[in-house]
């Protein structure tokens, strides 16, 4: 991963330094550019045979990339971006995904699913809390929203997990 | 008859006696019916709840005078035993004799006090009834002739299997269930409603109903026939399937089901191999001069080399390991399947012409290419042998390791170090074979049994076959439900134990896992080893980069046609590793296989490559 990936040092760092909604959310996309490209990158390294799970895993990210690029043109989004707001300070459990497995070059399908997981908690998590520290309103909503993508992201991962780790053992 | 005087015509005026009737009142009956008896067999009622659409009572109905009818708006479930077939009357052949009542399983049909039915020429039709809970006319009339215990022809009891008591079967590896006599699998056919509903359900489509009816004739050998039409594992089958049949059988919607899968472990424990050999035959039919590889015997590679021996192909199958079976071997301990009966069933399918070349690696002694190379068409049965990790802390130490692997050591008979304590997680069929013949090798070695199951899942939500738990908690070995493991602890380079948290819940309200833990309920399982039996997966290295390159693929598995053939036309896939574990259901998708490359064997494109 990059110094500005989703749930390194320097990524929680950009976001406790961000001031407004439009800059959180500039960081936002940051994030899943770099998890997109990273499970871009890792596809071809990969056996045919796991590949698919992360092509999965980088068009779940370029459809939220895609999704909060269009969030940040909205005209009502727009109004919101000077508003500011206070940043939480990340829980341990936020940091605990500093430690994120190094997958290395031909990652099994486990490990990228566990470290897919790592990553969709660190979001659900951070965005749960900014949604937690700000006033009710649009801006609020606009949290909550990121925080139930996330969410859901990681449910559906969970289920795969399941599926795929524990399905042989009966 | 001597008292009439038939000579004496009597008066000439007798005719006009008839005129006294002009002053007499009519005699009139209302049109309404008059109230039938309690149990009288009137029109039929069905209760469409309880009606599983088995065609029982079609079949037993001797005037022919029902048929069933398609409902396509009810559900169709195969698996549950569920028809979406209803039963039609036809009551100018009806002569209420009620069998359809005794006999139906479920109960759904009885006789209504409703008897009056009258119509013109052109509505002869409306004496053919779908019947429903509501009656002829839609005015219920009440239940007349109805199932109860005395006229009830349904035997909801199944003969009881006798079975080693845990404490005689605790200290080896001797097979637990005894069979059934000649007596018991007679009375037992003798249940049988010969429905079908465990035909529909079984992968294999057994002829299952045929060959119950062929024991309760004591008819052996034609039962032999019957079963081997569909299943060359029958002595396999009979003793682990999975027997979706029974949980289809009608008679198991009210009572116990027929005990099919002891039936057909009767029938085949009744012949030596060499027998069932001479029983089932083989065509006779010159060799078509193909040559075909499976790599694999388990129940998919064996089955598609039978059938295609019998067509006369050359077969040769590839096993890796000493002996041949695949995971009925190295995977089921010999208390559930004993090994001298899988080797029966392979018998019977080396008798068919099958060679079997063991210590044979594919991929290491010889290359997947030059099988590709050898022979016409290759067939990949790989099953799934590797044990899957929980990868929490500490899972990588010596002494944590795979049920897959304990499972292989016993069946080899490798010495290892036996645990005094042991912690399995799993919740599954292969978490209790690891933890049931860990029990025992304790039991022989320091004479106690000190195993815990730690299972994911809450028993509503088990992944194990009951009678597998009951018979684990019988032989001592603790079972933990909503179990989640958080680490194998380890001290002084020793695994001590599992930590455990609690799961509330592991479903959410889609029934998509999503566990939830109570984190202040954690938990230390003693443990000096550590036994994972969470999954899984097939070993494909043998394909190497360049064929899973070119292979497509599906979510992680192979991707095959419905007849297992790969997007490699030379290639077929089959078994666990393309449709997860189950013995029955490897057993066809290797027919399946074998059908389709018999069908390539035997193609023009394939002859002019030939030629």
């Amino acid at each position: 991963m990059t110094q500005n990936a989703e749930g390194h040092v320097s990524g929680r760092d950009r976001l406790r330094a961000s001031k407004t909604v439009g800059e959180i959310l500039e960081t936002a996309i940051s994030f899943e550019r770099t998890a997109r490209d990273f499970y871009s990158a890792l596809s071809g390294k990969v056996s045919k045979r796991i590949r698919w799970l992360v092509d999965e895993l980088a068009e779940e990210e370029q459809r939220h990339f895609d999704l909060f690029t269009e969030l940040m043109q909205r005209d009502d989004i727009a109004t919101q971006v000077q508003a500011r707001i206070a940043t939480p300070v990340a829980d341990p459990k936020f940091s605990d995904c500093i430690h994120l497995p190094d997958l290395g070059d031909s990652p099994d399908d486990q490990s990228v699913l566990q470290y897919a997981l790592g990553r969709e908690h660190a979001a659900m998590e951070q965005y749960g809390e900014l949604a937690a520290s700000t006033e009710p309103g649009p801006i609020r909503d606009l949290f909550v929203f990121l925080a139930a993508e996330e969410t859901q992201h990681k449910a559906e991962l969970e289920k795969l997990y399941y599926e795929i780790v524990h399905s042989g053992g009966v | 008859m001597s008292r009439i005087d038939y000579k004496n015509a009597g008066s000439i005026l007798n005719p006009l006696k008839s005129l006294s009737f002009f002053a007499r009142p009519a005699v009139t009956e209302p049109l309404e019916p008059r109230r039938a008896a309690l149990r009288y067999r009137g029109f039929h009622l069905n209760d469409w709840e309880k009606c599983v659409g088995c065609s029982t009572c079609q079949k037993v109905c001797d005037n022919a005078a029902i048929t069933m009818v398609r409902v396509p708006s009810l559900p169709e479930d195969p698996l549950q035993g569920v028809r979406n077939l209803r039963p039609a009357i036809d009551y100018g052949r009806c002569c209420w004799c009620a069998l359809c009542v005794d006999l139906c399983p479920t109960g759904s049909l009885s006789l209504s006090r409703e008897y009056v039915h009258i119509c013109n020429d052109d509505e002869l039709s409306s004496y053919f009834v779908l019947p429903d809970p509501n009656g002829m006319h839609k005015a219920f009339y009440g239940e007349g002739w109805n199932k109860t215990a005395e006229n009830d022809l349904v035997d909801p009891h199944r003969q009881p299997m006798g079975e080693l008591e845990a404490e005689a079967r605790i200290g080896h590896f001797g097979e637990i269930l005894n069979g059934y006599d000649r007596q018991q699998a007679i009375i037992e056919a003798s249940r049988c409603v010969q429905c079908g509903m465990c035909h529909d359900a079984c992968p294999t489509q057994m002829d299952a109903p045929e060959y119950i009816r062929a024991i309760w004739q004591d008819d052996l050998e034609e039962a032999v026939r019957q079963i081997y039409n569909t299943n060359p594992f029958a002595h396999t089958c009979g003793r682990v399937c999975t027997h979706r049949c029974e949980t289809a059988c009608s008679i198991g919607k009210r009572g116990e089901p027929i005990a099919i899968r002891w039936l057909k472990r009767y029938v085949v424990d009744a012949f030596t191999p060499q027998q069932i050999s001479t029983i089932v035959g083989k065509p006779a039919l010159p060799p078509s001069g193909r040559k075909v590889a499976v790599i694999g015997s388990g129940p998919a590679g064996l089955t598609t080399a039978y059938d295609l021996a019998r067509q006369g192909h050359t077969v040769t199958v590839f096993e890796g390991l000493d002996k041949p079976g695949g995971m009925p071997r190295w995977g089921i301990p010999e208390y559930r399947l004993p090994y001298d009966r899988l080797d029966a069933d392979i018998a019977v399918i080396e008798a068919m012409g099958v060679e079997i070349r063991c210590n044979t690696w594919i991929g290491s002694d010889i290359s997947l290419q030059q099988l590709h190379q050898d022979y016409d068409a290759v067939m990949l049965a790989l099953g799934l042998q590797l044990g899957r990790s929980t990868r929490v802390p500490g899972s990588d130490h010596a002494r944590v390791v795979k049920a897959v692997e304990v499972l292989r050591w016993v069946t080899g008979g490798e010495s290892f170090d036996v645990p005094r304590s042991a912690v399995v997680i799993g919740g599954g069929n292969v978490a209790m074979d690891a933890a049931r013949s860990l029990a025992r090798l304790q039991r022989q070695t320091y004479e106690e049994v000190r195993v815990t199951v730690c299972a994911l899942e809450d028993f509503d939500h088990f992944l194990a076959d009951p009678a597998e738990v009951r018979e684990s908690t019988e032989e001592g070995i603790v079972i933990l439900d909503g179990r989640g493991p958080q680490e194998c602890v380890i001290e002084n380079g020793t695994v001590v134990g599992l930590r455990t948290l609690k799961v509330d819940s592991i479903f959410d309200e889609q029934h998509r896992f999503a566990p939830k833990y109570d984190e202040s309920d954690r938990r230390l399982h003693e443990g000096e080893m550590i036994i994972e039996a969470i999954g899984q997966m097939t070993d494909t290295e043998l394909l190497g980069d360049a064929l899973t390159e070119a292979l497509a693929w599906n979510r992680g598995r192979l991707q095959v046609d419905a007849y297992g053939r790969t997007s490699e036309p030379w290639l077929w896939a089959a078994g666990d590793m393309v449709h997860g574990p189950d013995v029955v259901h490897a057993v066809a998708d290797g027919h399946r296989a074998a059908h389709s490359i018999h069908q390539y064997l035997t193609s023009e494109a394939l002859q002019e490559t030939a030629s």
